[in-house]
């Protein structure tokens, strides 16, 4: 069941933060690659290796019913998340469709954690990624 | 001496745990938490943890095989003490999962190790611990790596300065399993299930350098974590009020002639059996005993444990609840334990700085209490009206009597003995009518009536009628009348006409 968005998210912004005005796929690939490893960075050690990529492997689907491209074969029990062929998906978009393909992704994957354990809870384990995303500045909350 | 170790105890804040382990758990002791699945060992745990985590004493929760920490974060966060803001702050998760499937325990003590040097822990936790031993046996190690494991650990840690917990399950208490011996502490958690009934206990086998409270002690789990029920006696001693009751003052039990038989009314500090049939006014009688406290200004608490405690109660009760001069204690919480009724109580004696409890009835309450207690239900009693005396306040039970008339039984539960004072009530039949006797059975250490005298129930409650000297045989419930010496040929002419 896709889960549906309560509020926006603020991964595309993050997202954009991590790019030039008119980045190309490779440069939308790398910054969403990055995301993920930061991600990965700050869950493991709580979830482990494991449950991260289940995790991942769970949106990567949910997500490609909107990004049929994002249909890509994962491992059934992955060890640890690959983002390669994340990245072989993204380059082969163009740099648009894989920036919102690769927000969306980011969205599930949200939605889906902070249905397990809670939107407060996921805001807390994710603000590293987001603060180091908006550089210097604190994260901020979205403005209603 | 200054020269001795200090121990500093750390309050658990867990309601009712502190007392138990004798005020509060070592700082720097290497604990067990063990117990069957599902009986409350995590939820302990991170109780502990949030209450006792600061950011100048961290804490670090190590997730080992088991419950996945994605479901534990997920159920845990159900509970009031879990805060989200703590973690990544003065608290952080971290999954040994993986290091622990190797089924190399020197890698996962590397990594607990490199994690506590890193953040420098006050406290540290390990769950479950169990896992840990099983991880070790499927990957064929010899057995004692995991007492060198544990040995390692407890001696590591305590030289981090680390308070540390493994949560674990242990099925078999019995055995000599090496980990029992180098904790410093073993906090058991039981699960005893009697017929529909679930009653959650806990028992410190186990607390190096303190007393602890010994045998089971029952707990309960709810929204706000666990609560556990120290026995009643301890609740008792620590919030007894010195001054509560006077010596030789008397409580008024609201009906006058009754104050006048008791010998001026009940001795503060008393306890009070009020023993009869089904409808003889017991519950009046308590009414009224609540009324008069509250007409001098006194406030008091009733446990009730009717069916059905609307219709049951009366409008006098209605009104001094609804004014908050009687506090009700009301609990439909299913398995019941005898300290957690006391603990109940107690609090809401403390609350209201209560003189008077009445407890209604003593039949309702053993029903109200989990199979698994009632074996034990005079113990029981005994220990609630010893906690209540010690809380200086007078007590009031009422109790189901069988109409008996061969024999003069005041309760059912041998409850007689630990009360100081007994009223008991009967039927008896005079002119094809049903009417009520009363007598004051024994006060203890006080003169009082011996009279046995009628009496009847109206709109304004209990209304004390004479003796009925001319009757005789009244307790066996069919009273004759007396016949006079000398006239005992013509009178029993005059009975059979």
């Amino acid at each position: 069941m896709p889960l549906k968005s309560q509020q926006s998210r603020p991964w595309a912004a993050a997202l954009a933060d991590r790019m030039d005005d008119g980045a190309d796929a490779e440069q939308v690939a790398e910054a969403i690659v990055a995301i993920w490893l930061e991600i990965e960075q700050a869950l493991h050690p709580i979830i482990g290796h494991r449950g991260v990529a289940a995790l991942y492997n769970r949106s990567l689907h949910l997500t490609a019913v909107a990004y049929p491209w994002l249909a890509i074969d994962q491992p059934a029990v992955p060890a640890a998340i690959d983002p390669s062929g994340l990245r072989s998906a993204l380059v082969q978009q163009a740099a648009a469709e894989a920036a919102a393909g690769g927000s969306a992704l980011f969205d599930s994957f949200h939605e889906l954690l902070a249905s397990l354990i809670g939107a407060a809870l996921t805001d807390r384990l994710l603000r590293s990624v987001w603060t180091r995303t908006s550089g210097d500045s604190p994260a901020q909350d979205p403005s209603p | 001496m200054t020269t001795k170790a200090t121990i500093n105890r750390l309050a658990t804040r867990v309601p009712g745990l502190d007392e138990v382990l004798g005020g509060g758990l070592p700082e720097f002791s290497f604990n067990l938490i063990a117990g069957q699945p599902g009986c409350g060992k995590t939820t302990l745990a991170h109780q502990i943890m949030f209450a006792l985590a600061t950011p100048e004493r961290p804490a670090i929760y190590f997730t080992v095989l088991g419950e996945p920490p994605l479901k534990m974060l997920r159920y845990q966060q159900q509970f009031d003490f879990f805060e989200a803001e703590a973690v990544n702050g003065r608290l952080r998760f971290v999954c040994l999962a993986e290091d622990a499937m190797t089924g190399d325990l020197d890698r996962v003590l590397k990594r607990i190790v490199d994690e506590v040097a890193a953040h420098n822990p006050g406290l540290v936790f390990v769950d479950s611990f169990r896992s840990v031993a099983f991880a070790s046996e499927s990957a064929d190690s010899p057995k004692t790596s995991l007492q060198l494991f544990v040995q390692q650990l407890g001696m590591l840690m305590t030289s981090w300065q680390a308070t540390t917990f493994l949560v674990g399950e242990y099925c078999n208490e019995t055995d000599a399993n090496p980990v029992y011996t180098v904790a410093d502490g073993l906090i058991w958690l039981r699960q005893s299930v009697q017929r529909n009934s679930m009653v959650r206990k806990l028992e410190i086998m186990k607390m190096r350098g303190q007393s602890t409270l010994p045998g089971l002690h029952t707990f309960r789990i709810d929204h706000t974590g666990m609560r556990v029920f120290p026995p009643a006696q301890v609740v008792a001693a620590a919030s007894a009020a010195p001054d509560a009751a006077v010596p030789g003052e008397r409580a008024l039990m609201g009906v006058p002639e009754l104050d006048e038989m008791l010998g001026g009314g009940l001795p503060r500090g008393y306890s009070l059996l009020v023993a009869g049939p089904s409808g003889s006014g017991k519950s009046i009688l308590a009414s009224a005993f609540l009324a008069e406290g509250a007409r001098c200004g006194e406030t008091g608490v009733v446990a009730a444990f009717e069916q059905h405690p609307n219709r049951a109660r009366n409008s006098v009760l209605v009104d001094l609840i609804a004014r908050g001069q009687v506090g009700l204690i009301d609990s439909r919480e299913p398995d019941l334990s005898i300290d957690e009724i006391t603990l109940l109580i107690l609090t809401e004696v403390g609350r209201l700085k209560a003189s008077r409890v009445v407890l209604d009835s003593l039949s309702g309450f053993e029903l109200a209490l989990a199979p698994t207690f009632r074996t034990d239900f005079r113990e029981s009693l005994l220990g609630l009206v010893t906690a209540l005396a010690r809380a200086g306040v007078s007590v009031l039970m009422t109790s189901e009597l069988e109409d008996r008339y061969t024999d003069l039984r005041f309760s059912p539960y041998g409850a007689a003995f630990l009360t100081d004072a007994i009223i008991v009530q009967r039927y008896i039949e005079i002119d094809s009518r049903l009417q009520r006797v009363m007598a004051v059975v024994k006060v203890r250490a006080s003169g009082h009536s011996d009279e046995l005298r009628l009496y009847s129930i109206g709109e304004d409650g209990i209304r004390m009628g004479e003796m009925l000297p001319e009757q005789e045989g009244l307790l066996g419930g069919r009273p004759t009348r007396k016949r006079p010496h000398g006239l005992l040929a013509a009178s029993a002419d005059a009975d059979g006409a």
